[in-house]
């Protein structure tokens, strides 16, 4: 059978159009536009051409074993050098050509200290205003083993980061003593006297309940009876962050 | 250390989260699909409605509608045209679609996609126009001359056999691309429909019943689109309307609100039914940000007044005059109710948290690309192209022109 006029002239059309689509995608388009390989592989060479930049802790310690030393035995210890002296592949190359700087102003401990409510709970941080203004870091902290210069007498010393999350809590204004009775021999021979710890719902339920005479009591209270069950208060409130989740 | 956000960024947010109720996600403030996302499905659906409105002509001949068979493609055509644009504006980079074409992403329902958009305007939608047109076309390039004779020389890619035969082929060809072209409406709009369908994180866009939703919104649209035009015509023509051809789009009309109202009533019952845990949140939904236009706009005033409207012109007789002004009315309700539920699909899935525990709000811009003017004026488009169509290629020339009748 003969086609008629018109199919003719439609396939025409039709196969000047597949046949420009399939010159562009095998011909003219460069292949890393459809297969991820090449584009994957230019992207490997792209990166590798550049410089390196950073050498890492471990050749630092190569021939600065005294502060890699120091550093790992103190609270510092998971903060990479170049974290502080910046990148300093060229100095671990060649130790003349370039001097890694010393960041000596106060700024460069702010950036990890300065006060941020976003930081961790319990995460050492000073207020810049009020934490010895103006007066270097570094003429109090070694950077490389950061300790406060003298040690505390408080529970603090030992206890930071309880001490800083409860400071941020509602239960701020409450002493440790409120709840721990603590021997004074803790204080220097910590594991020979342990302090007494909360064992019983009542010891929440002293500030807790309606009507309570406690003089720190809290205006918010629960019934004791009810709330929670018989689980005790700590299986579901740290009490050092009480409003915090568990 | 924080802080560097510019202060309008800071407005616009303070602004934002003060509409917001109960408890929300910091990412969520922002709507990331805003009315442009509106008008895509809106318009694709009028493409597919009305596509298969003109195959009730050729595939089960039904004699009536014959007259609006031609309008109803070009209508077809000229929504097309424009229906893949809010989407290269929205994502703002229209220099890199073809990419979708060369680099196809099986696994994508939104890559592929692409392959429907241009299967159905090319493989269906401009051959059965070209069939269909193609006698009127080589009478016109014969009879015109300079530059149009040329234009529609190069549309009738220079064809000259108008014989009876080759007219009965022209026939045929496109009888047989209707017949696929059915199916392929249903693709193109189900697939949108597939696409929130499948979104499973979100419970106001993931169900099997939204693709069928969809397509059917779509019918009742695209119908409603073409009756529209047909009236408003024969009002700027001064034309007389074939009053047998106006009922008979009424009657199917009717039937497709119904099949609609029952598969969205369907839908909504199940819900309430399965009373999921998002449900308590969708009722909130639904009762305060969504109230008027679900509610109001979309339910009663786009589906069941209309629906009402159909049923009294089917019951009482009213004189011409009358049922020309009721079609006219329930069109325009039609159009915007579906509008509005376009909206209330696009923007309403995106107004309560995935917390399911609290709700957002969208603040649509007026100037800018993804704004309430570049939506006007993609709305306006299609009319606008649909002009030229009909200077270019008039539906009712060869009345006037052929030697001898055609078809
Ligand atoms: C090959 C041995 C070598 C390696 C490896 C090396 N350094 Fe040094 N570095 C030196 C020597 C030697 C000096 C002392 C130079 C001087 O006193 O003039 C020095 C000095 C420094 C100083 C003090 C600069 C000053 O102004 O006083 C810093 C800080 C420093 N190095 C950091 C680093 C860091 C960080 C690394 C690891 C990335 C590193 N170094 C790796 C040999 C090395
Ligand atoms: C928390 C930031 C910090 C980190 C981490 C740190 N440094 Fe330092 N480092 C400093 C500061 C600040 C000084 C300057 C101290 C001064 O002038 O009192 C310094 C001084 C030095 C000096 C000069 C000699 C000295 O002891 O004063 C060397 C060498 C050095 N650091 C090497 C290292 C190496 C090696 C590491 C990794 C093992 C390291 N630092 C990690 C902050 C840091
Ligand atoms: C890259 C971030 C970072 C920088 C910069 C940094 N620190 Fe630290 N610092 C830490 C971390 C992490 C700890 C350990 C916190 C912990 O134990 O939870 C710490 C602990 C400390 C402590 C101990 C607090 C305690 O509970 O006893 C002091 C003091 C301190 N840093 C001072 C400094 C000083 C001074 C500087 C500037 C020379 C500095 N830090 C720079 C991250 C940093
Ligand atoms: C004049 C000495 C001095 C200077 C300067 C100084 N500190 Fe301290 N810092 C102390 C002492 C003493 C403590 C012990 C707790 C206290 O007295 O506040 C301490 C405690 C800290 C702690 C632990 C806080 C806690 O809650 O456990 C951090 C962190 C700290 N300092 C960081 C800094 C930073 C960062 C700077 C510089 C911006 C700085 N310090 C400057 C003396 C100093
Ligand atoms: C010199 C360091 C130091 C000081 C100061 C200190 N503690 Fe302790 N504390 C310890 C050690 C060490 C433990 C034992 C931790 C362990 O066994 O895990 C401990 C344990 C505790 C416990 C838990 C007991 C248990 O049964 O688990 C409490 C409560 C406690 N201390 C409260 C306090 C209070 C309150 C203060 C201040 C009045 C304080 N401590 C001061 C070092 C100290
Ligand atoms: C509101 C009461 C309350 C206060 C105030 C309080 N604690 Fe506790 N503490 C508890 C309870 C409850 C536990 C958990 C007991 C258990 O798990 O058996 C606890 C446990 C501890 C432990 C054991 C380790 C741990 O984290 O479980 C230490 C150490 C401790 N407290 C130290 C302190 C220090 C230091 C202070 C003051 C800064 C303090 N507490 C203030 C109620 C309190
Ligand atoms: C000495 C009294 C006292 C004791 C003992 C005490 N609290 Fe509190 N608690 C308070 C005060 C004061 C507040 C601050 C709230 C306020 O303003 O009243 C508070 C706040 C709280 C809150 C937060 C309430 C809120 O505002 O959401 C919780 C939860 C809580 N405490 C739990 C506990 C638990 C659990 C215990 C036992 C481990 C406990 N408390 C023991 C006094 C106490
Ligand atoms: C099974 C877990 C659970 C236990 C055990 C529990 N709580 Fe709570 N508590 C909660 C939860 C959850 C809330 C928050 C309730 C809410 O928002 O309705 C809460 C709230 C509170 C509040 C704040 C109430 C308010 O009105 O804001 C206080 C105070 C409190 N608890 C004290 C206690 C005390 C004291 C105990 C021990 C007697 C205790 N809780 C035991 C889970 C528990």
């Amino acid at each position: 059978m003969k086609l008629p006029e018109q199919v003719t002239r439609l396939g025409i059309v039709i196969a000047a159009i597949v046949a420009v689509v399939l010159l562009l995608r095998l011909v003219i388009l460069p292949e890393t536009l459809f297969s991820a390989r090449p584009h994957q592989a230019a992207a490997v060479e792209r990166e590798m051409a550049k410089p390196l930049r950073h050498a890492g802790v471990a050749v630092c310690r190569e021939c600065h074993a005294e502060q890699f030393e120091l550093k790992y035995g103190g609270k510092h210890r998971n903060i990479g050098c170049e974290n502080c002296h910046g990148p300093a592949a060229s100095h671990a190359a060649d130790e003349n050509a370039a001097k890694p700087p010393l960041p000596r102003e106060r700024e460069a401990c702010l950036a990890c200290h300065g006060y941020d409510s976003s930081r961790p709970n319990g995460f050492p941080q000073v207020d810049p205003l009020e934490h010895r203004p103006r007066k270097k870091c570094v003429s109090c902290h070694d950077p490389h083993d950061p300790v406060p210069p003298k040690v505390p007498t408080e529970c603090t010393g030992c206890h930071g980061r309880i001490e800083r999350t409860k400071a941020m809590s509602t239960h701020a204004l409450l002493p440790c003593a409120s709840c721990h009775a603590v021997d004074e021999r803790h204080m220097t021979e910590p594991r020979l006297a342990l302090p007494t710890k909360p064992d019983s719902r009542e010891v929440c339920g002293r500030c807790h309940v309606p009507g309570a005479t406690d003089p720190a009591a809290s205006k918010v209270t629960v019934d004791l009876t009810a709330h929670g069950g018989t689980y005790v208060c700590w299986e579901c409130h740290y009490a050092h962050l009480p409003e915090g989740r568990k | 250390m924080s802080g560097a956000i510019p202060d309008s960024l800071n407005e616009q947010l303070s602004h934002q989260l003060s509409q917001v109720v109960g408890f929300i996600y910091p990412n969520e403030v922002e709507t990331q699909w805003a009315i442009l996302i509106v008008v895509y499905p809106y318009l694709t659906g009028i493409v597919a409605g009305a596509f298969i409105l003109a195959s009730l002509v050729k595939v089960f001949n039904v004699v009536e509608v014959q007259p609006i068979y031609r309008l109803a493609l070009l209508t077809a055509l000229s929504f097309m045209l424009v229906a893949g644009m809010p989407l290269q504006l929205h994502l703002g980079h229209p220099e890199r679609a073809y990419e979708i074409f060369f680099t196809p992403q099986p696994t994508s329902a939104m890559a592929m996609f692409g392959f429907v958009y241009l299967w159905y305007l090319l493989g269906i939608l401009l051959i059965e126009i070209w069939f269909e047109y193609r006698h009127q076309l080589v009478l016109m390039a014969q009879q015109s001359r300079g530059l149009l004779r040329g234009i529609y020389g190069a549309l009738s890619l220079y064809s000259k056999d108008v014989s009876p035969e080759a007219l009965a082929f022209d026939h045929k060809a496109s009888k047989l691309i209707t017949i696929v072209g059915i199916p392929s409406a249903f693709l193109l709009h189900g697939y949108v429909g597939f696409i929130f369908g499948s979104v499973k994180a979100n419970p106001w866009w993931g169900s099997v019943l939204m693709p069928i939703v969809f397509l059917m919104s779509a019918i009742v649209s695209g119908i409603a689109m073409v009756m529209f035009l047909y009236i408003l015509l024969s009002l700027v023509r001064n034309e007389k309307l074939d009053m047998r051809c106006l009922d008979k789009i009424g009657l199917f009309l009717l039937v497709a609100i119904i099949v609609d109202f029952t598969l969205e009533a369907l839908d909504y019952i199940h819900r309430l039914y399965q009373s999921e845990e998002s449900i308590g949140i969708l009722t909130q939904l639904v009762s305060s940000k969504l109230f008027l236009s679900l509610v109001v706009v979309q339910l009663l005033l786009g589906m069941l007044l209309p629906l009402l409207i159909l049923v009294l012109v089917r019951s009482v007789r009213f004189n011409e005059e009358l049922r020309k002004l009721l079609y006219f009315t329930t069109s325009l309700l039609i159009l915007v109710g579906i509008f509005s539920m376009r909206w209330n699909v696009v923007i309403g899935g995106q107004l309560y948290s995935k917390s399911l525990r609290g709700l957002m709000a969208y603040k649509m811009e007026i100037t800018g690309i993804e704004s309430l003017l570049t939506a006007l004026a993609l709305l306006a488009l299609p009319f606008i192209i649909l002009t030229v169509l009909f200077r270019l290629l008039p539906p009712r020339w060869m009345e006037s022109h052929a030697p001898a009748a055609a078809n």
